[in-house]
């Protein structure tokens, strides 16, 4: 009998569609979690004022960055998930080897993000559109279209991907060993103090701003993008050597 | 060809030997059954074959490949036992395109006709199934995979009497329509001893008997009597069991290399021949010095 050949890329492809439609559950939790976004949102994020005898005006700020940043922690989670042993397992019980299920895995979060990123980006049409319809407020500014929606989209999702390749090392190390769930935290929290008696610039903070204070779209998109895949593939690396369903 | 061939294979889990030293090799398109005692390694022999677990030392080649992390044995190779997962936010009949999608040679007639047999409900979860169910559709993604390697670890953990007399029957008919190898791994010999074609016996992480399932329901034969005529005769041979009965007869197992002149003879001094069963002969030859007083022994002594 002849052995059926088996293209790699075929088979990350059938895991792809396949992790779509398993993973279910990730966009529930999405839409979850923006929800309870754009309500916090509502409150408006930072107010000030002029108070005058005759006068007084209040200006609240309305954004998605609390929707944003609430996605970024849904990727975050959604990629710690995807690596835990029943996850890991579905793949083993169809056709995969590590390296086409760490494939698969990185595009599932891909998509993932760039989902979460458009919807994120459209939340904040959707608070401006509330407070304008509900609260007694006049309204200054308009929704971000065009060149602006794109490129704020854009960073989106590439923030949201960063973090999440970022959770699938994270999840990955603590698959090999469990011991790194206390580690990982100890090594951060760690360095914080050392650094901190040592009396210089917290390294963590060092990271933190390397992506996040990055003014220029372009060199951030680099940035993350370089960033992601190096994670990606330390942690297919990492996984490559890992025996399953012990 | 060989399906599955290993030389001085060994497992080593925490510096504990699992397996020590395997050799052997499975034909292609043969029912091989994996018979041993609780902890004898067949489970972690089928995991490695399957690509699951890797080797400590010594070297397994299935289909001419090292399995461990290979997308072309993952391909044509299935396990099933009753771990298997899948994604609980999906119905069964989503569970079986996914399936008929990964598995080249999947059957989704067949897979369509045994989920229909068994009464399935297609918008049902796997994980809400019983125990029993949950190992009669494992099984049945075994056989409608219809891989050139097919391997069930104790595939009817739960399954009441009617849905293993089923799934056996229901693997010999697709088998002998589609031949492929097929291992299969379980405690009650008795009931899958018309379906094999070899045996594969593991005691203790070696293999400790490996032949056709023909061979070996003639391997060894049962002597009752007189207890001095008995063990003469056994002296010469493999004593595989002992069992006294009464003060002076003796009921003994032994390697069956008699000549028919032999057997003749021992009948007219009155001992009783008979065959041994399968089943009863793993037991025999697998069990340590310690079982083989008896769990009486334990209660003895108190």
């Amino acid at each position: 009998m002849s052995l059926p050949s088996v293209n790699p890329a075929e088979i990350v492809k059938k895991q792809y569609f396949f992790k779509l439609r398993a993973n279910i559950d990730a966009y529930s939790s999405l839409v979850g979690i923006q929800l309870l976004a754009i309500l916090m949102s509502l409150w408006g994020s930072g107010s000030s004022g002029i108070y005058s005898e005759a006068l007084s005006v209040d200006v609240k700020n309305y954004s998605a960055d609390i929707v944003i940043a609430f996605t970024m922690i849904w990727g975050l989670t959604t990629a710690i998930t995807i690596t835990t042993k029943p996850f890991r397992f579905h793949d083993f019980t169809f056709v995969t080897n590590r390296i086409t299920s760490g494939l698969s895995n990185l595009f599932f979060l891909l998509t993932i993000s760039v989902v979460g990123g458009i919807l994120a980006m459209l939340a904040r049409h959707l608070i401006i559109l509330i407070a304008y319809s509900f609260f007694n407020q006049e309204l200054y500014g308009s929704p971000a279209i065009g060149k602006e929606f794109i490129l704020g989209m854009f960073i989106s999702i590439l923030y949201i991907f960063f973090v999440s390749s970022f959770g699938y090392l994270i999840g990955t190390l603590v698959q090999v060993n469990k011991a790194s769930v206390l580690i990982i935290p100890v090594l951060v929290i760690g360095s914080v103090f050392i650094d901190a008696t040592m009396q210089r610039n917290p390294m963590v903070m060092n990271i933190l701003e390397f992506y996040f204070m990055e003014s220029s779209p372009l060199i951030f998109t680099l940035k993350a993008l370089v960033s992601s895949i190096i994670l990606f593939a330390a942690s297919i690396v990492i996984i490559n050597r890992m025996e399953v369903r012990k | 060809m060989k399906t599955v061939e290993c030389q001085d294979l060994t497992k080593r889990y925490f510096r504990k030997p699992v397996l020590k030293q395997l050799s052997f090799s499975l034909e292609e398109m043969k029912i091989t059954g994996l018979i041993g005692r609780n902890g004898a390694g067949k489970t972690t022999l089928l995991k490695m074959i399957a690509g699951f677990i890797k080797e400590t030392s010594g070297e397994l080649k299935v289909f001419s490949q090292r399995p461990f992390n290979s997308l072309n044995v993952s391909a044509n190779t299935i396990f099933v036992d009753d771990q298997m997962s899948f994604p609980p936010a999906m119905q069964l009949y989503e569970l079986l395109e996914v399936s008929s999608k990964f598995y080249p040679n999947w059957d989704m007639d067949l897979a369509q006709g045994l989920f229909d047999y068994f009464s399935f409900d297609p918008k049902n979860y796997h994980k809400r199934l019983s125990k029993g169910k949950k190992s009669t559709f494992n099984a049945l993604v075994g056989i409608a995979s219809r891989a050139p390697l097919t391997i069930f670890d104790e595939p009817t953990t739960g399954m009441d009497t009617a849905v293993r007399k089923d799934f056996y029957r229901a693997l010999l008919k697709d088998y002998l329509a589609y031949p492929r190898t097929i291992i299969l791994s379980s405690h009650h010999l008795e009931e899958i001893e018309d379906l094999l074609e070899d045996i594969l016996l593991l005691n203790d992480g070696r293999v400790k008997l490996h032949m056709p399932m023909e061979d070996f329901k003639e391997w060894a034969i049962a002597l009752k009597g007189p207890a001095d005529l008995v063990l003469a005769l056994a002296k010469e041979r493999e004593l595989i069991f002992k069992n006294n009965l009464g003060t002076n007869s003796v009921y003994a197992v032994m390697k069956n290399d008699f000549v028919q002149d032999e057997l003749m003879q021992a009948k007219a001094k009155g001992i009783e021949i008979s065959s041994v069963q399968p089943s009863d002969l793993c037991v025999y030859l697998t069990s340590s010095a310690k079982a083989k007083e008896g769990i009486d022994h334990v209660f003895a002594q108190r």
